[in-house]
């Protein structure tokens, strides 16, 4: 039963239909399984379907990263107020968009996604100077930066990561964080990331999220 | 021959010297003249003049009327505009903030009237009056599956395109399609020959296929209809389109294609072939980076490839201000070098 569940659910997701993910889901409960089971047996294997396709299915797309972010986040929360005791947070992450910069689409998808994934995601919205990135990572006691940037001098002005980067040198904090990137500009120039002093980037929302948590693992275990 | 005249020789593939030779410099502009962006582009006469000024110092083929993409939101009512010193200026404020906003937005009955297009006006003026006999002038106008994005930010238009109310989005949809058709009108009747059509939702980086053939088409369809495909250039802000290029030949009869840099330049010009205009487009985000040489030996790798059968144009994407200028003009100098057409 439960293959068939996983089956109608990713299907739903892949079609980016919202409607029969949730009839999915609401059925899954109506049958008795736990909600629980619902986020860790379903919703978090679905996002990470979902990573897997992105890197081989040339036709995979920003609306299917949008809804899957959004169904994933969607559905996680409606099932949190169902479960018997508070999961285990993986770990925090704050985010925002450069300073000067005001497009949030991408932002958005990676804050979907980490939520499905137990991620307790600080949103700090749109044109964050590099200084409060810092600040919020220091007072949420936060593993990781996430820095978006959809445009060139955002993504390499002194008030992005490059400026988180310097930052945290200065206070000498640097090894209590790791700086993640995302957006257009490191899209065309795969090494970029490196350029402006991040640890890492991804090419996708939903894939940004993985490599994130990945990072967080690594800053708990150093 | 004139750079107009070379343009024209591509698309119809009539004999010519050398390819069109495109750079588009848009946030240079202030730089070049000296100026803050917020004094720059607030009269046609500077922007004019930067462009005239930029395309005498570097030597490419086309100027632009451009001013920012978010000029298009201030004919629709936004107020606000974030500048920057060293990029593009921003939409600040959003004219959408609801959903209901989607029924107070107003298309002008005549743009051209429009405070905002005073000064885009001006610009044309001085710029068809300057070079539009000899030189290719490009004006930018956004399709309307993308138009929204500047109205209401882009996760918002996504929210609503996928699981908003149909009737809103429709609605929205319509109006944005209005303003195109006034927009190119205008464009056209005020001197501006190529005109770019910038279709995000055209290429299925955005959308899936399935989204591309029931939404995306019927849409630029209605977009290109009433005015016509002449001088349009197909354009999804960068993002690659290889595998729609012949469904959009068949369907919207485009023939100029401003191919991404991530898409296979090959691959497109096997499909567009002699049939239409192959844009090569150089990553001008890494010229950043690159050297001099490396620029030089890129421009020489996409001339090769898309000068075989000749319909082929040598383009940037819109250049980063960080590019140093001996690349810009490393570009450009190989670019006349291989794109010259060696004939018996």
């Amino acid at each position: 039963m439960l293959d068939s569940i996983i089956k109608a659910y990713n299907e739903a997701v892949f079609e980016t239909d919202k409607e029969a993910a949730f009839d999915v889901v609401n059925a899954a409960l109506a049958s008795g399984m736990r909600a629980e089971d619902i986020v860790f047996k379903i919703v978090i294997p679905a996002v990470e379907e979902m990573m897997s396709n992105i890197t081989r299915d040339p036709d995979a797309n920003l609306a299917q990263h949008f809804m899957t972010a959004q169904i994933a986040s969607e559905v996680t929360e409606k099932m949190l107020e169902k479960f018997e005791h508070p999961p285990e947070i993986i770990g925090r992450v704050v985010i925002g968009t450069a300073h000067g910069d005001l497009h949030s689409l991408g932002k958005r998808i990676v804050m979907g996604c980490l939520k499905a994934l137990m991620v307790e995601v600080i949103d700090l919205g749109v044109n964050v100077p590099a200084a409060r990135f810092v600040d919020e990572a220091v007072a949420n006691a936060a593993q990781v930066i996430a820095v978006s940037a959809m445009m060139v001098h955002t993504a390499t002005g002194e008030n992005g990561a490059r400026g988180v980067r310097q930052i945290l040198r200065e206070r000498g904090i640097e090894k209590q964080f790791r700086i993640v990137v995302g957006g257009a500009p490191y899209r065309f120039d795969n090494e970029l990331y490196k350029t402006v002093g991040a640890d890492g980037w991804a090419p996708d929302g939903v894939n940004a999220s993985r490599m994130i948590v990945d990072l967080i693992k690594e800053v708990k275990a150093s | 021959m004139t750079p107009l005249e070379i343009l024209v020789a591509a698309v119809t593939g009539a004999p010519a010297p050398r390819i069109p030779i495109f750079c588009n410099l848009l946030d240079h502009g202030p730089r070049e003249l000296g100026m803050a962006q917020q004094q720059y582009y607030a009269n046609g006469e500077y922007v004019a003049a930067g462009q005239l000024k930029m395309r005498e110092r570097y030597g490419h083929d086309n100027v632009w009327s451009l001013f920012y993409v978010g000029k298009e939101a201030e004919l629709l009512g936004c107020n606000e505009i974030l500048y920057a010193e060293d990029g593009p200026p921003n939409v600040a404020d959003f004219v959408i903030k609801s959903y209901d906003d989607v029924a107070r937005l107003e298309v002008p009955d005549d743009i051209t009237a429009h405070p905002a297009w005073t000064e885009t006006a001006r610009c044309l003026k001085i710029l068809k009056d300057e070079v539009g006999a000899t030189h290719p002038i490009c004006a930018y106008l956004t399709a309307s599956t993308t138009l929204p994005a500047l109205l209401m930010g882009m996760d918002k238009w996504m929210e609503l395109l996928l699981t908003g109310p149909a009737d809103v989005r429709d609605e929205l949809l319509k109006k944005c399609s209005e303003f195109y058709q006034k927009e190119v009108a205008a464009y056209r009747a005020a001197g501006a020959n190529v005109l770019v059509y910038s279709t995000p939702f055209g290429s299925t980086s955005f959308v899936g296929m399935k989204r591309f053939k029931d939404f995306s088409m019927p849409w630029m369809q209605l977009d290109l209809t009433p005015g016509g495909v002449g001088s349009i250039v197909y354009y999804c802000g960068m993002a690659p389109f290889n595998n729609v290029i012949q469904q959009v030949m068949d369907e919207l009869k485009i023939g100029v294609y401003y191919i991404s840099p991530l898409a296979d330049l090959a691959e497109a010009k096997a499909i567009i072939g002699a049939k239409g205009l192959t844009c090569g487009v150089i990553d001008d985000i890494k010229m950043i980076g690159w050297t001099p040489e490396q620029t030089r030996a890129e421009v020489k790798r996409m001339c090769e490839i898309g000068m075989v059968d000749e319909h082929f144009l040598f383009g940037t994407g819109v250049m980063p201000l960080g590019v140093p200028e001996a690349n810009i003009h490393a570009m450009i100098a190989a670019a006349f070098e291989y794109g010259t057409y060696k004939r018996d």
